[in-house]
């Protein structure tokens, strides 16, 4: 298990309390799951996503990791549409584990990026791990 | 909150860099660095070591120790043994259950007779109280004496195909402990001199129980030694086996293994209901017709008088997708009726389906795996359902959100090493 300060959390990128982040890319986003994430989850096997069009709003579950323990969901970090899903991980959902930035999730549309505010600084986020 | 137990190799575990969690009030490890898919692979392409120095362990000596084990166990020890049905003999062990007298799982165990009155009885985590006190109260005098040991013997497990080569670095005279082990046999002891047991020693001379036996459904063996002599004991393991590709392995490697080899998780999958219509009834007493048990053991008339059960039932799934085994998850028929519960439903790492078929890393080509065969795992488990299902018919599971169809088995990864004679392992 990583210490805390083992982590590798990117500066720039908006976190959640469940563990994802977003990063604003033009006038879409990309989301994925944190190092600590995936620390817990431990080997991650199979990565269920959404169908590109869907729309969530924030906060709302829209896909499923499965570690080799256990079940978890993801949860969309801002309201707004797939536009894009990785496919890589389809065929290698480990990619998630050897770099959880480099191997984002989904692209969105955000339908409005004033939720950014909800959202946690690196710094918020290292507090939340710290308990 | 109590705090968490610690074996004696807990702090190896956590400056091993180990992901931690609580299991039967122990802070256990899940995974080291190497991640839970590779330790599963590991136990079958190399060899793995497991520390089980959580699991209890009682003995029971005495003129009675006989007597007292075959009315508590499920096990016939008069005729478990072989085909033949032989007796139970010193440096022989045997599965089976306590049961209680509702035919209810109090836990599962391994049996050892070591000497004419001296049994060893190994438990899971945290029940050796019970199972002390259960024995307790069916003895009829003051023998046989049933000893809780469980703080001051170390055990780990060495489980995959080059366990047998491995431990032949760290033993004295391998080949005469080792050759023509059976499955279910054991030679040793952890303490010093035990009258009339056969002595095996660690190359410096620590005395050393080693039972090839297991948890993983792969070849294996147990091993006991004096709780001071752990922390050496698995480090001389790691150092043999560095050659061998063993790697340390966690809870996480062990559940999937376990799985994958159709073996009940004490309390899960077994448990507080009676012990019928699952795939483990061998651990009960059969007579020869298999129709009717050979003794009288506690448990026994609850489950001859058992009606309208439900049935544990071994599942494997298309792909890894699985859905947590919980309160909120439920098991239906294709036509979406509700009929049971998951009990396990975790990720065998090293299967997959070729076809119809699972095959396992470990399967030969000649066998049907696939020359290009890369095993994504299959999702895998027990279900209890209300009605008896045959194997190749689907059930679905679900918690309540999303549904995976699974293909009830009567086995679920192929071609394991848990049985293969010992000759071709050395």
């Amino acid at each position: 298990m990583k210490e805390i300060n083992e982590l590798n959390l990117p500066e720039g990128l908006h976190y959640t309390k469940d563990h994802e982040w977003v990063r604003v890319d033009g006038d879409t986003a990309i989301v994925g799951i944190s190092d600590y994430a995936q620390d817990q989850l431990g080997d991650i096997v199979y990565v269920e996503m959404p169908e590109v069009g869907n729309e969530f709003s924030q906060g709302e579950e829209f896909g499923t990791l499965e570690s080799v323990k256990a079940v978890s969901e993801t949860y969309l970090p801002l309201s707004g549409e797939i536009v894009e899903v990785n496919e890589a991980l389809a065929d290698a959902p480990e990619l998630v584990n050897k770099d959880p930035y480099e191997n984002w999730l989904v692209r969105i549309k955000p339908a409005d990026l004033s939720e950014l505010s909800a959202l946690l600084s690196v710094d918020e986020y290292l507090d939340l791990l710290n308990g | 909150m109590e705090k968490d137990l610690k074996t004696v190799l807990h702090a190896w575990h956590v400056e091993g860099g180990a992901n931690m969690a609580s299991f039967a009030s122990y802070d256990m490890p899940l995974w080291y660095p190497s991640g839970a898919r590779n330790e599963h692979l590991a136990v079958l392409t190399g060899a793995g070591l497991f520390d089980t120095t959580h699991m209890s362990i009682l003995t029971v000596r005495g003129k009675m120790a006989r007597l007292l084990l075959q009315y508590c166990f499920s096990k016939d020890l008069d005729t478990c043994l072989g085909p033949n049905r032989g007796p139970l003999l010193p440096g022989r062990c045997v599965y089976g259950v306590f049961l209680d007298t509702h035919g209810h799982v109090i836990d599962d165990s391994i049996v050892y007779q070591v000497t004419e009155d001296l049994y060893m009885a190994v438990v899971n985590a945290g029940m050796g109280g019970t199972i002390a006190a259960h024995l307790e109260s069916h003895k009829k005098g003051p023998d046989p004496v049933i000893s809780d040991l469980t703080d001051r013997i170390g055990k780990m497990d060495i489980q995959g195909p080059s366990s047998a080569r491995i431990l032949k670095k760290i033993i004295k005279d391998p080949d005469v402990v080792l050759q023509k082990m059976a499955y279910f046999s054991f030679k040793g002891w952890f303490a010093g001199n035990e009258p009339g047991v056969f002595r095996v020693e660690l190359l410096d001379g620590t005395p050393v129980l080693v039972s090839r036996t297991g948890y993983t459904g792969e070849f294996g063996f147990e091993l006991y030694v004096d709780i001071s002599q752990t922390i050496r004991l698995w480090e001389m393991i790691l150092a043999a086996g560095r050659a061998f590709n063993l790697i340390p392995c966690g809870l996480a490697a062990r559940d999937s293994l376990r799985t994958g080899a159709v073996l009940p998780l004490s309390h899960q999958d077994i448990g507080h209901w009676p012990f019928v219509n699952n795939p483990w009834l061998f651990a009960l007493a059969w007579d020869q017709t298999g129709q009717r048990f050979s003794k009288d053991f506690i448990g026994a008339d609850a489950l001859s008088r058992c009606k309208n059960q439900d049935y544990t039932l071994p599942f494997a799934g298309y792909d890894p997708r699985k859905i947590n085994a919980g309160e909120n998850s439920f098991v239906t028929d294709t036509n979406g009726i509700r009929i049971g519960t998951i009990l396990t439903c975790t990720t065998d790492m090293s299967i997959g389906r070729a076809g119809q078929n699972v095959v396992s890393i470990a399967t030969p080509e000649t066998s049907g795996k696939p020359k290009d065969f890369a095993a994504k795992g299959l999702c895998c488990g027990f279900v209890k359902v209300t009605k008896p299902i045959a194997a190749g018919e689907e059930v679905i599971l679900t918690d309540g959100k999303r549904k995976i169809n699974v293909e009830i088995r009567e086995d679920i990864r192929p071609d394991r090493t848990a049985r293969w004679a010992i000759a071709k392992m050395l």
